[in-house]
């Protein structure tokens, strides 16, 4: 009985290597069980670390820099720093002149934004650990700055129903079956609608009734709203100068490539020049409407330039099949090219949309806005928080840095999930 | 004689005009210059140009402008047109440095984010992520920062080894100045001097060039760079001495609270120099190592196959295949780098946006002073463009 081989079970038996898969099988007598994980560390260490004399004196050098930027962070942030220029001047850097009695149209906003963005990843990824790890230390560091300072316990209940919605919609739409169906095309209709519409709704929230005005809007809100209304008014702007440059007929070519190339021309700061000093002629209106007018016509000639790319990137095939099957110029656009170029115009553009996010901060060197920035070089301009500039600066930087990374690696999400890049 | 087919299209006489494709789109574009046409008309009407004109810029400018390498300007007789074209050589230079230290740290920390040691390629991450997601307007303003905070004041300022110092003020370094020299020679002999090392460099170059073909031809080892490098060195020496050494290095001394002599680096032209380069170096950096990913890792092990060592496999091998495809995106960083010169106006740099801004704030003109900015800009652009083009051409050319 024991002399006899037992005999497989189905699973047991090894499957065929698919094709263009290489599987190396090695006879009983050469396979070796895994190593010890002290082992394998150990050879880790030595093969990227230390493989050779001079890769060991890079590893030094490497590694003292590492050290001292570690520890001169360390002392500035726990030692040297005085901190308090911003948690004395919180409610200044975060809304500014904004009325504090109607503090509750910013929370409702930051609460709606939230559970969108929450639903929007829920519907086309999936949060990691990193990701959670992201929200936890971002939440951490913002209950941390509002505990600090004498802060109403009340904006971080506020701030924790707004984590909350974040979660509630994102996990509310994660389960939801991701196969392709009538359903889940709704989803996507509904979220991507909502996305397109919060804009408007914030701004209606935030306007709408009560002793609000657009001058009120300050401070990091400022930031919030001029880099959406740059972004969304870009694309909506550069969808028809990209067409009309890569159109046939001459004038409208010609004025389009004239708009892009001047545009681009000049330097954002040219431009929030003219939005001071000419505009006020031409459109009028409160300052800040023009400065987002500016953005928007901005960010619109570099999109219309991303959107143009994708337009020579697409196959003539595509143009040719188009026609083939006989549809329309509006159709041929509207179902066959526009698609398939915004998809490509992904990575460039939400590169931009980094950009305009960083350049917001320009807003308040020449115009006499402040957004945090401006808001930054007011603290600092009190009396008692005259030596703390660097703080100032060193915090603001962070803050733009945290929701500057946040979109590159939302970005890296959404070209993964299209297969972009990927042929 | 073949049966004409039912449906074929009427001849193009007997469409209605409305549907003929050329009548459309001369419709399309009468239609679209005419709201182009009402646009412009009420821009134009709306600016109110009565006294749109240039004049204002020949009138005295009564400012002062910061400019080490300009001095016998004194804002009081000399025109604003004056006053914007050192504000325009003030940008030139800010852009022509940012762009060569830019490059540098491109390269650098390109190459160090594909190290095989973990650490060094961290680290160069690190740098990446930083600075490509903070605004480059925080960082400059933050180099100012710590350059006023913690830089001494110049009552105390500091010394380095007797021939620099550093102040809030900013840094003193040694420069060379023409002297008279042993045979008195007026100023402008310097430029006899400079022709001369061109003249001598045009040379060095042309025996490392015949040099390097004899290599190729023969095979034997002629050690271009050496001799080139030598004959360049002992021409200078020989010709610098010949002529009676017409220049001699002037140090910086402090007197009171204002430096003298030698050349300072100011702090707002460091802070804007130095945000300018970490800013553009990390999206350089990301350049490069995309277009050394991008190519086949086939060189890479032809280059070890053959025996190179690694520095050698990077500058010979990597590096100029990776060349042809970085140049096109970093030319857009230095159009980049030309357009973010203009932050100078944050840490007031006296820049060419900031001396027309000054402009337009005494003279108004908005309109016409933006007009200016723009060309200008435009014609940096051009010029950065241009060079770039020629280099590319250079690189692309394959030798056979």
């Amino acid at each position: 009985m024991s002399d006899q081989p037992p005999i497989p079970r189905p699973e047991q038996i090894p499957l065929p290597p698919a094709p263009g898969q290489r599987r190396i099988v090695l006879p009983p007598h050469r396979q070796r069980s895994r190593r010890p994980r002290s082992v394998r560390i150990r050879e880790w260490v030595r093969k990227n670390l230390f493989p050779s004399r001079n890769g060991t004196l890079l590893t030094l050098v490497a590694g003292a820099i590492l050290a001292g930027i570690l520890v001169g962070v360390a002392y500035f942030v726990f030692v040297s720093a005085n901190w308090e220029v911003i948690t004395h001047n919180r409610w200044l850097l975060f809304a500014g002149g904004f009325p504090q009695g109607e503090a509750w149209r910013l929370w409702v906003s930051i609460a709606i934004v939230f559970t969108l963005i929450g639903t929007a990843y829920g519907t086309w990824s999936s949060m990691g650990r990193r990701d959670h790890l992201f929200v936890a230390l971002v939440g951490a560091f913002v209950i941390f700055l509002m505990a600090h300072g004498g802060a109403a316990a009340w904006s971080t209940i506020y701030f924790l129903i707004a984590v909350a919605c974040l979660y509630g919609g994102y996990l509310f739409t994660v389960r939801l079956p991701r196969e392709t169906s009538t359903l889940r095309t709704w989803q996507q209709r509904i979220v991507g609608g909502l996305l397109a519409l919060s804009l408007p709704i914030v701004l209606v929230i935030l306007l709408f009734g009560g002793e609000v005005g657009p001058r009120h809007i300050d401070g990091f809100v400022l930031n919030l709203i001029l880099a959406p209304v740059g972004i969304v008014g870009g694309i909506v702007l550069g969808i028809p100068l990209a067409m009309g440059r890569a159109s046939s007929m001459k004038t409208i070519s010609w004025t389009c490539t004239a708009y892009i190339e001047i545009v681009r021309g000049a330097p954002l700061l040219g431009w929030l020049f003219v939005a001071l000093f000419i505009l006020d002629d031409i459109i009028g209106g409160d300052l800040i409407i023009r400065a987002m007018v500016v953005m928007a016509v901005f960010t619109g000639a570099y999109m219309a330039e991303y959107i143009r790319g994708a337009l020579q990137a697409l196959p003539r095939g595509q143009y040719e099949a188009a026609q083939a099957v006989g549809l329309t110029q509006t159709q041929r656009t509207r179902l066959i090219i526009m698609p398939q170029a915004l998809r490509i115009s992904i990575p460039p553009m939400v590169g931009q949309a980094i950009s305009i996010w960083k350049d917001t901060t320009l807003v308040s060197v020449i115009l006499p806005l402040r957004e945090l920035k401006g808001n930054a070089d007011s603290a600092i301009a009190q009396f008692e928080f005259t030596p703390d500039r660097i703080e100032a600066y060193v915090f603001v930087s962070v803050i733009f840095w945290i929701v500057a990374f946040m979109m590159s690696r939302i970005s890296q999400r959404v070209e993964r999930a299209q297969g972009i890049g990927e042929r | 004689m073949s049966q004409q087919p039912s449906t074929s299209l009427p001849p193009p006489d007997l469409v209605p005009l409305i549907y003929q494709r050329g009548f459309r789109r001369l419709l399309q574009q009468g239609a679209y210059v005419g709201v182009t046409a009402l646009l412009a008309w009420y821009v134009y009407d709306a600016l109110n140009l009565r006294d749109f004109g240039f004049g204002f810029l020949d009138d005295p400018a009564a400012f002062k402008v910061a400019n080490q390498w300009i001095t016998d300007i004194d804002g009081v007789t000399n025109n604003r047109i004056t006053m914007y074209l050192v504000g325009v050589w003030s940008s030139i230079r800010v852009i022509f440095v940012a762009i060569l230290l830019s490059t540098l740290v491109g390269v650098v920390v390109g190459v160090a984010r594909l190290s095989s040691n973990w650490l060094v390629a961290r680290l160069a991450m690190l740098y990446v992520e930083v600075f490509r997601n903070t605004p480059l307007l925080m960082q400059v303003v933050l180099v100012y920062a710590i350059f006023l905070v913690g830089a001494p004041i110049i009552q105390d300022v500091a010394v380095i080894g007797d021939f620099a110092f550093i102040s809030n003020r900013g840094l003193a370094i040694p420069w060379p100045v023409p002297d008279a020299g042993w045979w008195g020679v007026p100023d402008w002999f310097v430029g006899v001097w400079v022709a001369l090392l061109i003249a001598i460099a045009a040379a060095a170059m042309a025996v490392r060039r015949q040099r390097q073909n004899i290599e190729r031809d023969t095979g034997q080892p002629q050690f271009a760079n050496r001799w080139a490098f030598g004959i360049f060195a002992v021409g200078a020496l020989v010709s610098f001495i010949a002529l009676g050494l017409p220049v001699s290095i002037d140090r910086p001394i402090v007197e009171g609270t204002r430096y003298l002599e030698g050349i300072v680096i100011r702090p707002e032209f460091a802070a804007l120099t130095i945000g300018l380069t970490l800013y553009t170096g990390a999206f350089n950096a990301e350049i490069v190592r995309g277009s050394i990913q991008a190519l086949p890792r086939g060189q890479t092990e032809a280059a070890n196959a053959v025996g190179l060592s690694a520095y050698q496999r990077m500058t010979l091998i990597i590096l100029p295949q990776a060349l042809r495809q970085m140049i096109p995106s970093i030319t857009n960083q230095y159009l980049n780098v030309n357009k973010n010169s203009s932050l100078a106006y944050a840490v007031l740099y006296d820049d060419l946006f900031r001396v027309a801004g000054i402009i337009q704030n005494k003279a108004g003109h908005a309109l016409e002073m933006f007009f200016v900015i723009i060309v200008t800009y435009m014609l940096i652009s051009f010029l950065i463009s241009v060079v770039m083009n020629f280099i590319n051409a250079r690189v692309t050319r394959v030798g056979v």
